[in-house]
């Protein structure tokens, strides 16, 4: 049977994907997750799901839409050229659509 | 956990799902989280009729996109709140519907002409953006993983609304007159957004205790008034006379006279009784039994659902 290991590497942060092991039961899949993906890297929190009970869709089925294919430039902070600078958490939120903008256009390439 | 426990432990993302929380916590992380779900989708309700009154293609597609984010923003902070186990997202939306569900004083008097529009999308959606932003340090994780996602789309929302506010003030003498009464009609429930001073708050103690708020509404009242009242004057809105809003530069402070704020009137809104309040729930609640086949037809697909019509009965 396969885990999916997900890996938080500090308390608070999100956890994220990191590989699988294989493991008959969960007791042994944390444990495996444990060696596989927590001796060398920070963790805090290892979560461990059966491979079997994820669920997929990939960008390239049939009728998927995963959205970045139609042009939305009016979805996004950077298309309105006031001044973002006067409220620093406007300005934060715009760095980070920002970055998504650059991480799609990337992903385009 | 005990109270003081939870006093003593309490930071940014302190406690989630795991952890064994006291019901008075619980409590007090619900009621916040659930007036802040309701506020999103009622603020939806707000903005909804301006998809059809946008005057372009443009800003029709921004509207529209601003209204489905506001509702997912919804939907987020259900989950949040569902998590502490002491209502289900059901029962909140049942809440809401019946008039039993609490949500912003701004979102209780729909608009009247697109020139309002930006009243509520730059100085009410950036009002909520400011207090928002303190939510990334709230103690409860799902609800600061909820506002995550919030604040990443919410630069569009204000500077889509400034981009509007400005497109007016930068029009015909006409345009201007009528942004300038309708920032007289809008600025005294704006001042009003952050509640009453914090000596009048009843639950707002107890939720900077435990880590659920991290700025008091007096601190969130002045660092709004900080940051839009520079941009309303940029903008050529004067501030009405009434209610006096005086700024003390000693003290980098805003000094709102709350006397002559409308406290009556805002109590009637807070208790969900304000007359265009109340038709903003009927909306919801219209809005909510018309697709009930939808929900109906999730839940159980294998009977197929009610049937389209029966909406309309």
């Amino acid at each position: 049977m396969i885990w999916e290991v997900f890996r938080q590497e500090k308390a608070k942060d999100y956890h994220t994907h990191v590989g699988n092991v294989h493991a008959p039961d969960a007791e042994l899949a944390k444990q495996y997750a444990q060696i596989m993906h927590a001796r060398r890297k920070p963790a805090n929190s290892l979560w461990v799901v059966p491979k079997e009970e994820i669920e997929t869709v990939h960008a390239d089925d049939p009728g998927t839409e995963m959205g970045g294919t139609t042009q939305k430039q009016y979805r996004w902070a950077t298309n309105y050229n006031t001044d973002e600078t006067f409220a620093e958490e406007i300005e934060a939120s715009q760095r980070e659509q920002e970055e998504a903008e650059r991480d799609l256009a990337e992903a385009d390439n | 956990m005990d109270i003081d426990t939870v006093k003593e432990r309490a930071g940014p993302r302190e406690f989630g799902p795991g952890d064994d929380m006291p019901r008075e916590y619980r409590e007090a992380a619900t009621r916040m989280i659930q007036f802040h779900a309701n506020s999103e989708i009622m603020g939806a309700y707000i903005e909804r009729p301006f998809i059809r009154q946008a005057p372009s293609l443009d800003r029709k597609l921004a509207v529209s996109a601003q209204v489905q984010d506001e509702v997912g923003h919804g939907q987020l902070l259900y989950r949040a709140a569902e998590e502490l186990g002491i209502k289900t997202r059901e029962e909140m939306l049942d809440e809401l519907e019946a008039g039993d569900g609490k949500f912003l004083n701004c979102f209780h008097y729909p608009l009247d002409d697109w020139y309002e529009l930006p009243m509520i999308m730059f100085f009410v959606d950036g009002a909520a953006m400011r207090r928002q932003a303190t939510l990334k340090r709230t103690s409860w994780e799902p609800y600061a993983h909820a506002i995550d996602k919030i604040c990443f789309e919410e630069g569009f929302h204000i500077k889509h609304g400034e981009d509007i506010l400005r497109t007016i003030a930068t029009g015909s003498k006409r345009d201007r007159e009528r942004l300038q009464a309708a920032f007289e009609k809008w600025w005294p429930r704006i001042l009003q957004f952050f509640g009453p001073t914090d000596d009048q708050s009843t639950h707002g103690e107890f939720a900077m205790e435990v880590g659920l708020k991290t700025m008091s509404n007096d601190d969130l009242r002045n660092a709004f008034l900080n940051a839009y009242v520079p941009k309303a004057k940029k903008y050529g809105l004067e501030l009405p006379e009434y209610p006096r809003v005086e700024y003390h530069e000693a003290d980098d402070y805003y000094e709102v006279y709350e006397e002559d704020l409308d406290w009556e009137e805002f109590f009637t809104v807070a208790k969900n009784e304000y007359p265009t309040g109340v038709g903003q729930i009927e909306k919801r609640e219209r809005a909510q039994a018309a697709v009930e086949w939808v929900r109906d037809a999730i839940e159980s697909p294998e009977q197929g659902g009610v049937s389209p019509a029966a909406a309309d009965d």
